[in-house]
């Protein structure tokens, strides 16, 4: 199907459109980084008009936000990010395995009650997070877990109810067969999920893994919660660092720095994985 | 190679009613070592359910099934050292070829390995294993001509090539009983024949025993050692596949083995003749005086002149010409029927023409009324 110009014209205009408002933000931020304190301050005030490209760029910048990050100079930045990356990668592993573990389960194996179980399961995605917030943090103060990174962490290693949903649409759609000749060849069902399942559900855990891995990445309430020292801190929460106790912004240009770093592993994961994506919903599944 | 024996195997399914739904019934079956058995009939007849409680993917409701003279009832499918061959190949898609054909011999391995490696020093032993399964893949791909397969996955194969592999997969393990569940299915019409030889070619080679399944009369009959003729759940005839053919058990096995299907006519003979719906031929008087079914095989029907001595009126409905043979279908005071003729006698055979049937009495077949009513012996 060929399009004449002038309908191209209009859908580059419309995906221009688009694409500047979602970049716009984020291209701001990236300039703000580079400005120096006083224009930076000057910008987010409104005191000045906002420019598209920092008259003189002070990559300086990025490495004193590192070094103003927590209060350890340099190693609050390295502290927070290693905390970041080791909740982030338990709570991406927890949720992938117990997710497809119990969509597996969902989806194969008949037992007594397994309907409502499943019921009670999507139910559960309609609780707003707020809501078991405080039961929650009360439970966890009695496990003696506040300020350490558990109550982050093992909640993931139980499934989640949106990834267990999707895991089992997509096993049941995997022929049964394939199941009874893994059956026939000596595997009993973990070896069968972990073998066969595991391997064949390649597009949901792609997209598990990536939303996931944005979702802890990002979180700040969770961390602000159960995180209370300096040194348990997330990225996310030592960013909130810049702000000055009455919750003004002190260092904006600094602030700018430290949130491009930080969202740069989210883009290049997410530019990675689109490969998956794509690939997995083209193959058409397990067709074959 | 072992024998396999089904004694009043039965299977009750609970119904979506709650209702108990009886799938097999009373199923008695003894497999010779080394036979080639065809379990056979339309489908939801309990043929594929017979094989899977073979194989342990369901579980056996009543009687008890040997493997070797071994009860295996409650044994799971891994330990009953059988190889199932699925209708849809079920090859597993994210491995190559070579895996899929290892996979079975791997798992084995890894039962034994925690064992092996805690009482040796695994390394060696495990490497000997993997020269074992390589050389034995090695060995069965040549043997289906897999060779230049090997590296593929199964998605970028064609549905012959997928069948051998699934094949090859099951030789692999060298097994004690092959399951196959209607493996020809999904080929065309041309592989579908050629694999069939193939197939009968590897049993003589492997001397394996064979339980087979499949809705194909003609298929189950160029295969079948011993031909098992499955209806409603239940066994109708097991015999060799000219017995079922030459001697069908009852009226269900005369009208599902050949094609075309044998001709059955409701009626009741008396004194030597038989009478349906007004029309009546001579047959042997020895059938007595009752209500019957009389069947006679397409090929014994002779087309001839309208009025001749010993025969009844017909119209032809249909010529289909086959090359060599004719099949001309005849409506007549008996319904619907079919004659097999030669090729040259049916050369001026029309669609509307008037003709005679009669047909070879020596050959007839007589029945019990009813839908599976039993062989009536003759004498």
């Amino acid at each position: 199907m060929k399009r004449s110009p002038l309908a191209s014209a209009i859908l580059w205009l419309v995906l221009i459109m688009g694409t500047a408002a979602f970049v716009f933000p984020l291209w701001w931020m990236a300039v703000v980084s580079l400005e120096t304190p006083d224009r930076a301050e000057a910008a987010i005030t409104g005191s000045a008009g906002i420019a598209l490209f920092p008259p003189s760029p002070q990559l300086g910048n990025y490495a004193d936000a590192v070094r103003e990050t927590g209060s350890v100079p340099w190693w609050g930045f390295v502290d927070a990010l290693a905390n970041s990356v080791v909740v982030t990668v338990l709570v991406v592993l927890g949720t992938a395995v117990s997710s497809s573990a119990v969509g597996y389960a969902l989806a194969r194996l008949r037992f007594r009650g397994s309907r409502p179980v499943f019921l009670l399961m999507l139910g559960t995605m309609m609780l707003p997070g707020q809501v078991t917030m405080i039961p929650l943090f009360l439970l966890f103060r009695q496990f003696g877990w506040i300020d350490s990174i558990l109550p982050l962490v093992v909640p993931a290693f139980f499934g989640n109810a949106f990834f267990i949903f999707m895991y089992r649409q997509f096993i049941a759609q995997i022929p049964e067969s394939l199941v009874e000749a893994a059956r026939v060849d000596g595997l009993g069902h973990v070896a069968i999920w972990w073998r066969i399942v595991l391997p064949l559900c390649r597009p949901v855990t792609a997209i598990c893994a990536v939303f996931t891995f944005i979702g802890t990445w990002n979180d700040f309430l969770g961390p602000l919660i159960y995180l209370h020292s300096d040194e348990s801190a997330t990225l996310a929460v030592a960013l909130n660092g810049f702000k000055n106790q009455y919750g003004g912004l002190e260092d904006v240009h600094l602030l700018m720095a430290l949130s491009v770093l930080t969202m740069i592993p989210c883009i290049v994961l997410f530019i990675a994985a689109q490969k998956t994506f794509v690939e997995g919903l083209a193959r058409g599944a397990v067709k074959g | 190679m072992a024998t396999v024996t089904l004694t009043k195997v039965g299977k009750l399914y609970e119904g979506a009613s709650g209702a108990t739904v009886r799938a097999v019934e009373a199923v008695d079956l003894a497999i010779a070592d080394g036979e080639f058995c065809v379990l056979v009939g339309p489908s939801g007849c309990g043929k594929s359910t017979t094989l899977r409680m073979i194989a342990g993917l369901e579980e056996i409701s009543e009687g008890t099934l040997e493997i070797d003279g071994r009860r295996v009832n409650d044994l799971p499918a891994k330990d009953r050292d059988i190889a199932f061959v699925f209708q849809n190949y079920a090859l597993y898609p994210h491995l190559t070829v070579a895996e899929n054909i290892a996979f079975g011999l791997e798992t084995r391995r890894a039962h034994r390995s925690a064992v092996v490696a805690a009482l040796s020093g695994a390394g060696a032993a495990r490497r000997e294993e993997s020269t074992r399964i390589q050389a034995r893949v090695a060995e069965v791909s040549r043997t289906l001509g897999l060779d230049p397969l090997l590296a593929r996955h199964p998605r970028e194969l064609s549905g012959g090539q997928r069948q051998r592999v699934a094949v090859g997969r099951a030789i692999a393990r060298d097994p004690k009983v092959f399951l196959f569940d209607e493996p020809l299915s999904n080929l065309d019409a041309r592989l579908r024949i050629e694999t069939r030889t193939e197939l009968r070619m590897l049993h003589r080679r492997l001397k394996a025993t064979i339980v087979y399944v499949t809705h194909d009369q003609e298929e189950a009959m160029t295969l079948a050692d011993r031909l098992v003729v499955m209806h409603r759940g239940r066994v109708q005839q097991n015999a060799s596949a000219q017995e079922c053919y030459e001697r069908p058990a009852n009226r269900f096995v005369a009208g599902f083995i050949g094609t075309p299907p044998m001709n059955l006519v409701d009626g009741s003979a008396a004194n030597g003749v038989f009478t349906a719906n007004g029309a009546a031929l001579a047959v042997p008087a020895s059938i007595g005086t009752r209500p019957c079914a009389l069947g006679f095989r397409p090929d014994r029907v002779r087309i001839v002149a309208r009025g001749a001595a010993g025969s009844i009126a017909a119209t032809i409905a249909a010529v289909e010409r086959l090359g060599d043979r004719t099949d001309i279908a005849l409506d007549s005071p008996w319904g619907r029927l079919v004659a097999r003729v030669d090729a040259d006698a049916a050369r001026d055979a029309h669609e509307g023409d008037a003709v005679g049937f009669a047909f070879d009495a020596a050959h007839s077949h007589f029945f019990e009324p009813g839908e599976c009513g039993a062989r009536i012996v003759q004498g």
